[in-house]
């Protein structure tokens, strides 16, 4: 290997070798950077709700006839709901996980207004409500029929039993989260609650909330005209079941609209939509400095052949094979690249560290850093092998040919 | 030393036919110094550059060394240049980026000498051309003659059997031609044989033997040209 010499060649013209460099390096800490939010978003993305997502449905049904009668209407929606072939569980709610609308409250395991409750995303459902979800019960047992009771419209009084996920569990009870089973809690400072099931995993209604796998089901049904439903199909019949579900709501009783039909699988899109685009615009992004950077490796290389012509036919000449010429350049792009990505490895946590302080993101996985490095010097490599096969093809009677 | 045999070189570019060499057939001997002379255009270069292996003839048959070299692969080629041969440019061709030093080193890494062997030749060849306390100099920070000097020391490090020089002194006053005829000449007296073009009659002179070229064939029938006739010419 001759890096000696390319190195000592390459000090005379560093100009040009310094802003790739440069630019090597800028590309790699942007870029792994970059990625590094997409991880992290794509982990946000890929945390399980607990539902049986593909099969799950909403509707939403608001009655405005003068003789609308919610709870009539509403048990009758939802016999018929069950009675459908193809329709595996229904139940009432006032809110849809991960829909971006619902209710929080905060519970404690004292009484007493001074003390802080933990924030809990809430659901208010029926006994059908474990079923249609498709989440797992762990320990305790489900609601029974004769615990659902339709809740005032205004009132400040809450059921005597809960279900929690074991997440709220854990954050009430840290020592053991299982140990919350049986426990009173309190819920609007003073009334007292008993735990009677746990969940193993269930989502919130806020997907960038720190309590977003915090959940708490309520025993209640709900006299409101504005209402949704959440409906299970048997696997593969969603599809097929929106449209005639749609069309029953709507037949079976004229004094309301059914509105607002959006699968679970719609609401997770809509759901995690700026974290989808961001990491579009991400890949796009590096995309488009990598091919800079490989762009200007190109030009940068193809000027330094075109400059170096007679040279090249000189060494030709003086016993260069045409192998020797290609690993010239691409030694010499090597050590560009390589001065690139260490100054860019510096550049990289430079950066993170900066963004962890102002947008307080979490720090890159080390193996970016060594794996950016590598992927970088072989798009190096391959960018200046075009260039480098030109130099090799200089013929080497250019040395007596061209003054 | 080397035997050409009825070599023809011919350019083509489009529909244009240049025939740059016609059965050109020359022997040199181990050791001679020759000097070829003609006109513009005659294809003194190209017989150069074939004799070095720098480009193909078209047809004929060429020895050097008692070997065919005429279907050597990139690989071997090379090989022969970097071993058997030195070359010496019109304008000297050195690398400027590299200082004397690294300039005089390029063959013998191709070579693949260790950095000792190298640094011994280095510092040797060019002690002879008497430019051993420049060896970090750039070829910008010397004169035309001395640049002329550094090629010929950088020719010479890798001992080649044979210099091919075309009109080295070409681009150098009178009084640096001398100089670096004289460093040929002793180059030849100690063994190497040389084949130099030149344009001036006064340094073909300095060679044992003349080779004239007239529109890509050797003039005279490849006998050697007395060399008063040259003088004149
Ligand atoms: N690459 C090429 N393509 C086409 N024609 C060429 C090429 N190289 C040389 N020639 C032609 O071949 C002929 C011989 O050229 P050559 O360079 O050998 O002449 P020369 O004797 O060295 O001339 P000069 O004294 O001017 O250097 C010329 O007619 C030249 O134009
Ligand atoms: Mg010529």
């Amino acid at each position: 290997m001759e890096i000696g010499p390319i190195w000592r060649a390459m000090m005379r013209n560093k100009t040009g070798a310094i802003l790739i460099a440069l630019q090597i390096a800028v590309t790699m800490a942007i870029m792994v950077n970059a990625i590094s939010i997409m991880q992290e978003k794509s982990r946000m993305m890929s945390r399980p709700s607990g539902l049986d997502e593909h099969n799950l449905f909403t509707i939403q049904s608001v009655g405005f006839a003068d003789d609308f009668n919610e709870r009539v209407t509403i048990e009758e929606d939802l016999a018929a709901l069950r009675a459908m072939p193809g329709v595996v569980n229904a139940f009432q709610t006032n809110a849809i996980p991960l829909s971006g609308s619902g209710w929080s409250m905060g519970l404690q395991t004292e009484p007493g207004a001074e003390i802080d409750g933990t924030g809990v995303g809430l659901y208010f459902v029926d006994e059908h409500a474990l079923d249609t979800y498709g989440v797992n019960l762990i320990a305790g047992e489900n609601f029974s029929p004769t615990d659902i009771t339709w809740r005032e419209l205004v009132t400040n009084v809450w059921p005597g039993k809960t279900i929690l996920t074991v997440a709220m569990a854990e954050t009430l009870f840290p020592d053991d989260a299982m140990s919350a089973l049986g426990k009173t809690v309190y819920i609007n400072d003073t009334q007292p609650i008993t735990v009677t099931g746990i969940i193993e995993k269930m989502q919130g209604s806020w997907p960038s909330w720190d309590g977003f796998e915090r959940v708490m089901l309520v025993p209640h049904l709900l006299p409101w005209e504005d209402t949704q439903y959440l409906i299970r199909t048997e696997p593969g019949m969603r599809d097929e079941l929106m449209p005639q579900v749609e069309e029953m709501l709507a037949e079976t009783n004229k004094g309301r609209i059914v509105r607002r039909m959006r699968s679970m699988d719609e609401i997770r899109e809509r759901a995690y939509r700026d974290e989808s685009s961001m990491i579009k615009i991400l890949t796009f992004t590096i995309a488009l400095l990598v091919a800079v950077t490989s762009l200007g490796i190109v030009g940068l290389a193809s000027f330094s052949v075109n400059r170096r012509t007679k040279q090249i036919g000189t060494r030709r000449a003086l016993g260069a094979t045409r192998v020797a010429i290609l690993r010239y350049f691409m030694t010499e792009n090597f050590i560009i690249s390589l001065l690139g990505v260490s100054l860019g490895a510096a550049l990289t946590i430079g950066l993170n560290i900066l963004m962890i302080e102002t947008f307080a993101l979490t720090r890159i996985a080390w193996y970016l850093v060594p794996a950016a490095m590598l992927i970088l010097l072989g798009i190096g490599q391959a960018a200046v092998l075009g260039p480098a096969r030109r130099a090799s093809s200089v013929p080497p009677a250019v040395a007596t040919r061209t003054v | 030393m080397l035997s050409m045999q009825n070599i023809s070189m011919v350019y083509r570019a489009g529909l244009v036919e240049t025939h740059a060499l016609r059965n050109f057939s020359l022997e040199v001997e181990e050791g001679d110094f020759v000097s070829v002379t003609g006109p513009s255009g005659s294809g003194k270069t190209t017989f150069l550059n074939i004799a070095g292996l720098l480009e193909r003839f078209t047809d004929g048959r060429y020895e050097l060394d008692g070997r065919d070299v005429s279907s050597l692969s990139d690989k071997e080629s090379s090989a022969v240049r970097n071993e058997k041969i030195g070359f010496v440019f019109q304008s000297f061709n050195l690398i400027p980026d590299l200082n004397l030093f690294d300039n005089v080193d390029v063959p013998l890494r191709y070579r693949g000498f260790n950095a000792n062997e190298r640094k011994k030749r280095i510092e040797t060849v060019l002690e002879t051309v008497g430019l051993a306390s420049r060896m970090k100099h750039l070829p910008s920070q010397l004169s035309g003659g001395q640049q002329q000097r550094v090629a010929i020391a950088r020719a010479l490090a890798g001992k080649p059997r044979l210099m091919l020089a075309d009109e080295p002194t070409g681009n150098l006053d009178s009084k640096m031609a001398l100089g670096v005829m004289e460093l040929i000449s002793e180059i030849n007296r100690n063994g190497t044989t040389i084949i130099m073009v030149t344009h001036d009659p006064e340094l073909a002179k300095m060679a044992n033997r003349n080779v004239h070229i007239l529109d890509g064939r050797v003039s005279n029938g490849d006998i050697e040209v007395p060399l008063s006739k040259v003088a004149t010419a």
